[in-house]
């Protein structure tokens, strides 16, 4: 069930009207009844990994808590990992581990055989790699003592399935929403409109932005070799407003959503584009990964190699970087993106003086615009690294923007004038989010009238430029 | 308790109230600018859109070509009239496939019934393809003053006539292309010809002609040929003599497509001509007939278009058309 589809709304509001109407104690079971329904609707099967995924973890997290011996404790926690690290890999990576292991062989000539036992037809079942994050960091905050294991079995499954966050995230955090399921909750209309502006919000992104400039990468890109090197690099330029939209829209259309349902979920998004360095940009981009990682896998790390120093600091960044970009997808050109984007977190760390000595010679809204641009150009960079299905691709890519000449291609003057507002639509709310530079906001006007006619304008714009046949969110493949 | 509760019961009464208020703006908003647009749409006199109004409107012509890109670039009307004695439109659009010229055709015998029918069909036409359900969107400004298009357009989606209880919707993604249709930007352009339907390409194709395998194990979409049979049906019932034509292409394939092999079974059986030129080497041996790999330049479709006509011309079915009908050329 897509978030953008006729069927999406017309679930949300008979399970909204629903939840209201029943009894406060009730509501949690019908939240997981709908969320349990939500996830069948994409696939039957699905509901029987998912259900065991929370009852081996629903057992482990109170084995963890109730084992007095250190030891037990660790065993658990691995346990734990294991089995969810495992069914990861086997829906995932297996394929792909075992290919390249195979590939390894050959290259020493210890491999004469075409026979690879791949797991035929392995469908990733969707949002696997969200919950299975989100439970590793529920088990290893059992293990530091940081939360209590979850008795109630109804409420742990709905920390699990809430269907909102179930399909692409965000990563929750168990103390940040299982305090939420535990509160009586009422209907309170700010909930509703705040919901729904963020809806609205989420839309605008997804169908007027991200689905339109699709329409154009894909078939710049499907056609890379014969396209100039103008239109190639105005296609990745454009990419990376389309996968900030996708992902974000996506992510606002999730948060509105559960907030309608009076959950607060974790914000994913902070204005990345107008990020002014690299790790800037980590803590804007896809916040409950990166934080999930800096978390789990970058601080352990550094804490543990404590005694290598400024190393100890690199070999957690490269580390956190190929599970950040491995987590994309079971490809090279994930990893290599991740790489990228450890290596720009290096050249800060190291530089971070020298650009400070040079940062006061500069007037600083100069030095900030040429940080945001610089930055910019780097996401972009590495983002023609993530789209491409091989490296030979995105090599490609790369040259074709420096060496091929031509025309700009934009397809109709329409596609070029839809794609170029809708961005610059998103571009001034980011700012004004941001910098607040302007005095007059739509949106947000004290002036009930003209928020709500800003809002009914809003999705007049949706209907007249949005693409309602866009296909699937682009993160549904991870 | 009570008061809190006749709080909370007003406070849910207001919040109703502005959600009526904000709906009725909605749907004031979707009224006013939905008619607007609709207006403008409808008084274009050029351009892509302009040349769908005149296929399900105005045309009167004797012979009909209908088809997509291919067949939009490929039949010059005026040859075909001059040659044929007929009148002729190109109602081919891009990107379209037998969904859309149906609708068309569908409309044109509301209003009268052409002599002759051509159907540019292309390679693969009847893959599966959620993109060429997507393109029924071309219909949506004409399900209000078309019926006859209701069937084709509920294949878009099931939801497609609540979605179309919205005014703007129908003209969803046209907001530019009608404001340069009202203008005389459409006029200015030497290349478009509402006259009679047919866009020439200039551009001469570049790079040598590709060798392509056939993908013959693609899933077969029963809708489209669900619709050909019909078109054919109705084509026959009405007395129409229908040709079904595959163009030109610069690529050679190795093997057979399994939409051409199954348009030719359907043809033979309900004996309609059908000619294949995709792998005529008349074609194969000029570049310069060609703008793209799929698409002839102007200089390809006059060869074509004669060669088109020595055919018909040629075929028994024409033969009696002559015989039967008085033919006269009637040109906008």
């Amino acid at each position: 069930m897509l978030f953008n589809s006729i069927i999406y709304f017309l679930f949300l509001g008979s399970s909204l009207l629903l939840y209201y109407i029943i009894p406060t104690k009730f509501r949690n079971y019908f939240l997981l009844i709908i969320s349990g329904l939500f996830y069948m609707y994409v696939k039957v099967e699905y509901i029987f990994l998912i259900l065991f995924i929370i009852s081996i973890n629903y057992l482990i997290g109170i084995k963890i808590e109730k084992a007095h011996d250190k030891k037990w404790q660790i065993f658990f926690l691995y346990l734990s990992v294991f089995v969810n690290v495992g069914i990861l890999i086997f829906f995932k990576y297996w394929n792909f581990l075992l290919k390249n292991f195979f590939d390894f062989l050959g290259l020493i000539h210890l491999n004469n055989t075409d026979n690879i036992p791949l797991i035929a037809e392995v469908v990733l079942p969707i949002g696997l790699s969200y919950y299975i994050f989100q439970t590793i960091g529920y088990m290893i905050d059992i293990h530091r003592g940081s939360i209590k294991a979850e008795k109630n079995f109804a409420q742990f499954s709905l920390f699990t399935l809430f269907f909102p966050k179930l399909l692409v995230g965000p990563i929750e955090r168990a103390n940040h929403f299982l305090p939420q399921i535990k509160r009586n909750i009422h209907f309170d209309k700010q909930n509703i409109t705040e919901g729904a502006k963020r809806i609205a919000w989420g839309l605008f992104k997804k169908l007027v932005v991200a689905d339109r400039i699709s329409i154009y990468h894909s078939t710049v890109i499907a056609s890379s070799e014969s396209q100039s090197g103008s239109t190639l690099l105005f296609a990745s330029v454009l990419y990376t407003f389309q996968v900030y939209a996708d992902f974000s829209g996506y992510t606002d259309i999730a948060l509105g959503t559960a907030k309608m349902f009076g959950f607060d979920l974790m914000e994913n998004f902070k204005r990345p584009l107008l990020a002014k360095n690299v790790s800037d940009f980590w803590r804007r981009w896809h916040i409950s990964l990166s934080s999930w990682v800096n978390d789990y896998i970058f601080n352990p790390i550094v804490l543990k190699n404590r005694d290598w120093g400024i190393w100890g600091v690199f070999y957690g960044l490269i580390i956190s970087f190929v599970v950040i970009g491995i987590w994309h997808g079971a490809a090279w050109n994930y990893v290599l993106f991740g790489l990228l984007q450890a290596f720009a977190i290096m050249y800060e760390f190291i530089t971070r003086k020298t650009r400070k000595r040079i940062s006061k010679k500069i007037h600083p809204v100069i030095y900030d615009q040429a940080s945001v641009l610089l930055t910019f150009l780097f996401v972009t960079f590495s983002l023609i690294i993530f789209q491409s299905g091989t490296l030979s691709e995105a090599i490609n890519i790369i040259k074709g923007i420096f060496l091929n000449h031509g025309d700009l291609f934009y397809d109709k003057p329409s596609t070029l004038l839809f794609m170029l507002i809708g961005c610059g639509i998103m571009l001034i709310v980011d700012i004004q989010a941001e910098f607040g530079r302007f005095k007059f906001s739509l949106f947000s006007n004290k002036n009930w009238i003209v928020q709500q006619v800003s809002y009914a304008l809003l999705l007049i714009y949706i209907l007249l430029a949005g693409v309602f046949d866009g296909g699937q969110f682009i993160y549904f493949s991870f | 308790m009570r008061l809190v509760e006749k709080i909370k019961e007003k406070e849910i009464q207001i919040f109703l109230a502005k959600a009526f208020v904000f709906l009725a703006i909605l749907v004031i908003l979707d009224f006013l600018i939905g008619s607007i647009l609709e207006y403008f749409y409808f008084k274009q006199e050029s351009g892509l859109l302009y040349r769908t109004t005149y296929s399900l409107d105005s045309t009167h012509a004797d012979f009909l070509v209908l088809g997509s890109s291919t067949a939009n670039h490929h039949y010059d009307s005026k040859i075909f009239e001059k040659r044929l004695g007929m009148s002729t439109y190109n109602t081919g659009r891009e990107a379209n496939t037998i969904f859309y010229n149906y609708s068309i055709f569908q409309s044109v015998l509301k209003r009268y019934k052409p002599k002759i029918a051509l159907l540019d069909f292309n390679v693969e036409e009847f893959k599966v393809s959620s993109d060429n359900y997507d393109r029924i969107a071309s219909l949506l400004p004409y399900y209000k003053s078309h019926p006859e298009v209701h069937s084709i357009i509920q294949l878009k989606s099931p939801y497609e006539k609540y979605k179309l209880l919205s005014k703007i919707y129908p003209f969803n993604s046209l907001l530019f292309t009608i404001a340069i249709g009202t203008t005389d930007f459409n006029k200015s352009r030497e290349q478009v010809n509402d006259e009679n339907g047919y866009i020439p390409l200039t551009h001469v194709w570049q790079k040598n002609i590709s060798i392509e395998a056939n993908t013959v194990d693609y899933e077969v979409d029963s809708n489209k040929v669900n619709i050909l049979k019909s078109f054919i049906e109705e084509c026959k019932n009405a007395g129409i003599q229908l040709y079904i034509i595959i163009s030109p292409r610069f690529i050679k394939y190795f093997g057979n497509d399994l939409s051409v092999e199954l348009v030719r079974k359907i043809a033979n059986k309900s004996d309609i001509p059908f000619y294949d030129y995709s792998k005529d080497t008349l074609f194969w041996k000029h570049r310069e007939y060609f703008a793209d790999k799929v698409h002839l330049n102007n200089t390809g479709a006059i060869i074509f278009s004669n060669k088109v006509i020595d055919t018909i011309l040629q075929s028994k079915e024409y033969r009696r058309i002559r015989d039967e009908n008085n033919l006269s050329i009637k040109i906008k």
